[in-house]
């Protein structure tokens, strides 16, 4: 079936009044989860996805996959009115979105943003349904050893993109890694690291782990830098402007900008540990380096706010391409997403689009909609967001605690999940603290089975000769892709932070 | 307390690769790779690396400088967190959230006696719903039954 043929039957996946009722609440709630400083998409998934237990597996995966590119438009508004970014990707957003907000001008500012996520995420999803098809076919011939070099090649990408800090990166991974290890070994039966305790037979679920790092840890670091006490004082009031919609100007300047960034942002998604804080840094440095007015940008340029937020949602779309054609996420949101999928007994990779073509282009169709309906979400629902944000974070902290909680135990009714939820939230807060990566712990726990799994095939099918690794030419590639992003990707990471540290310093 | 907490997770990291040398097979029965070969690797590599960084720290050791006001807060919430799981065990689900949010709320969001009231009772009462009736997913059941 053609890619055109594939998507319809996807869209008719997509289209029933309950796919689009639970698309419509995962795109609210990304947005409100975006909207919350200190949570990003992980922290989202993570708490929400014992909720999706009892939903059918396409239902699932569609709100999911909602949840997680909702929250990059969500993540502006805080970055527009309060000069708060809600997640890290919006960081580059405050550049131009608050000034632009102080100069009266917040309402456009919030429409364009919309429209630019909304230009960004439909790009984005248009590559992913050409290009999809198109990697799954070029990994199709990839064996164990290619598994394990994917895998080995998600986490350095991860670790090199922490720069100055890629020892506490790299022992992170190593930790989640070890977590991974716990439980029976499948091949011999040998207990590892059960202590006896038969709640640790089926090894440390990755579920307590995620929502504790994700999101106790990240809410005692929000505590930590003391965000209960800054309030939304600060908050620009848009309601009494002049004028709310944007101006011809304003679309006609930036038109171009989104296109460039639309697709800027998708190949930086693509590349697994880039993700959409990266090309949201690039895409601003970029428009700000060609454009004719670029000594309006940290001012209240519009591009300025185009271009990042275009990016964004483009790299979040791109993210998708590894996830689903590969089955190795490049970022935390989308290895709890891989996580989901596993939960479901779905497994993706080169086979995935071919043996599940009815969730895989569902999702794909999903995606459409999704970012249909965030449009309009993120436009005529601002007046609630904002209400959102007035709600202090002395009160949303002990709530987050609740659902946390209760969202632990409701997966497997276990005190000891519950529990290790807890400990991994104190774990997850001084790894924030001193500079560990909870991202970096939580892609091991996923991949480290993955890539054992993978490494032990290997080496049996090789009598355990590391050569298969040379020997065979998928597996060059792919190392020779390694060593060319694990040089690469440090100096994206440099050109990305020194443009986002050059505009603080002028702003 | 960096230093410290490097030295706890050096100390785990010692005795996870303690583990995999001793108890775990490098080799199975049959010749092929068994079940302690992935584990030291990893646990070897934690090892080293986190002797590097506690050595560097320890080279470079900087005072704690963050107010210890900062500290109060998040060590207030984490004490609130793990008196909230000690409670759900006891108290169950519904009861333990309320007791919880009643005592967070009037330590965080003080002087607001109204509203905390308010919330405490219905925050439970909307998680209830949600997870006990809506999604009829486990609430936490309580270890003492309690007379209502």
């Amino acid at each position: 079936m053609d890619i055109f043929g594939d998507l319809l039957m996807g869209l008719s996946v997509a289209i029933t009044p309950i796919n689009m009722l639970y698309l419509l609440a995962g795109a609210m709630v990304g947005m409100i989860v975006g909207v919350i400083p200190g949570f990003g998409p992980s922290a989202g998934l993570a708490i929400l996805l014992p909720v999706t237990f009892g939903m059918d597996p396409i239902s699932a995966i569609m709100m999911l996959a909602a949840i997680y590119y909702g929250a990059m438009y969500g993540g502006t508004i805080t970055s527009i009115l309060l000069n708060t970014p809600g997640e890290s990707a919006t960081v580059a957003s405050t550049f131009d979105g608050f000034p632009l907000a102080k100069k009266g001008r917040a309402g456009p500012a919030l429409v364009m943003q919309a429209v630019a996520s909304f230009v960004g995420g439909t790009v984005g999803v248009i590559l992913i349904t050409i290009l999809a098809p198109m990697f799954a076919q070029v990994s199709r011939s990839f064996g164990p050893p290619e598994y394990f070099l994917l895998a080995i090649m998600g986490m350095l990408t991860l670790v090199v993109m922490i720069g100055k800090e890629w020892k506490l990166g790299l022992i992170s991974a190593l930790i989640g890694f070890a977590l991974g290890t716990v439980g029976v070994d499948l091949e011999t039966g040998q207990g590892r690291y059960t202590f006896g305790s038969a709640e640790l037979i089926g090894g440390i679920y990755f579920i307590p782990i995620a929502i504790g790092l994700f999101g106790l840890g990240e809410l005692f670091f929000a505590f930590y830098q003391g965000l209960h006490k800054t309030g939304s004082g600060g908050i620009i009031q848009y309601e009494n402007e002049e004028r709310f919609w944007p101006t011809a100007q304003d679309w006609i300047s930036t038109r171009m900008t989104m296109a460039r960034h639309s697709v800027l942002g998708f190949v930086v998604g693509v590349i697994p540990g880039a993700g959409a804080t990266i090309a949201s840094l690039m895409a601003y440095s970029t428009e700000r380096s060609i454009s004719k007015n670029s000594e309006n940008f940290g001012k209240g340029e519009m591009a300025g706010l185009v271009a990042p937020e275009t990016a964004n949602n483009a790299a979040s779309s791109g993210a998708m391409i590894p996830l689903l054609t590969l089955g190795i996420p490049g970022s935390a949101s989308t290895a709890v997403l891989l996580a989901a999928f596993l939960l479901w007994g779905l497994r993706p990779g080169p086979l995935f689009m071919e043996q599940n073509p009815e969730l895989a282009w569902g999702l794909i169709a999903s995606m459409y909609l999704g970012n249909m309906a965030l449009l309009a979400i993120s436009i005529f629902a601002i007046p609630l967001f904002v209400q959102l944000i007035k709600v202090p974070y002395r009160v949303l902290g002990p709530t987050v605690v609740v659902i946390c909680t209760l969202g632990t135990f409701s997966v497997h009714a276990s005190f000891v999940e519950t529990y290790l939820m807890f400990a991994a939230g104190i774990i997850g807060f001084f790894m924030r603290l001193y500079g560990f990566s909870p991202a970096a712990l939580v892609l091991a726990l996923v991949l480290g089975p993955l890539a054992e799994e993978a490494l032990r095939q290997t080496l049996t099918i090789s009598r355990g000769s590391f050569m298969i690794f040379v020997e065979r030419s998928a597996s060059l590639w792919i190392i020779a892709i390694t060593i060319a992003l694990v040089v690469f990707l440090p100096l994206l990471n440099r050109f990305g932070k020194s443009a986002g540290q050059a505009e603080k310093a002028g702003g | 307390m960096r230093i410290a907490f490097l030295l706890v997770v050096l100390a785990g990291a010692v005795f996870y690769s303690y583990i995999a040398f001793v108890d775990l097979d490098f080799l199975t029965r049959r010749g092929r790779l068994g079940p302690g070969f992935f584990p030291r690797i990893v646990g070897v590599g934690m090892v080293l690396l986190m002797i590097w960084v506690t050595v560097d720290a320890l080279m470079k050791r900087e005072a704690d400088t963050s107010p210890a006001q900062k500290w109060a807060d998040v060590v207030t919430l984490m004490a609130l967190a793990i008196g909230y799981a000690v409670f759900l065990r006891l108290f169950g689900g519904f009861i333990a959230t309320v007791i919880y949010l009643g005592v967070a709320l009037s330590v965080l969001n003080r002087g607001r006696y109204v509203q905390n009231a308010i919330l405490t009772v219905a925050i439970p009462g909307g998680v209830y719903l949600l997870f006990d009736r809506l999604l009829n997913a486990n609430m936490p059941p309580a270890l003492i039954d309690l007379p209502f």
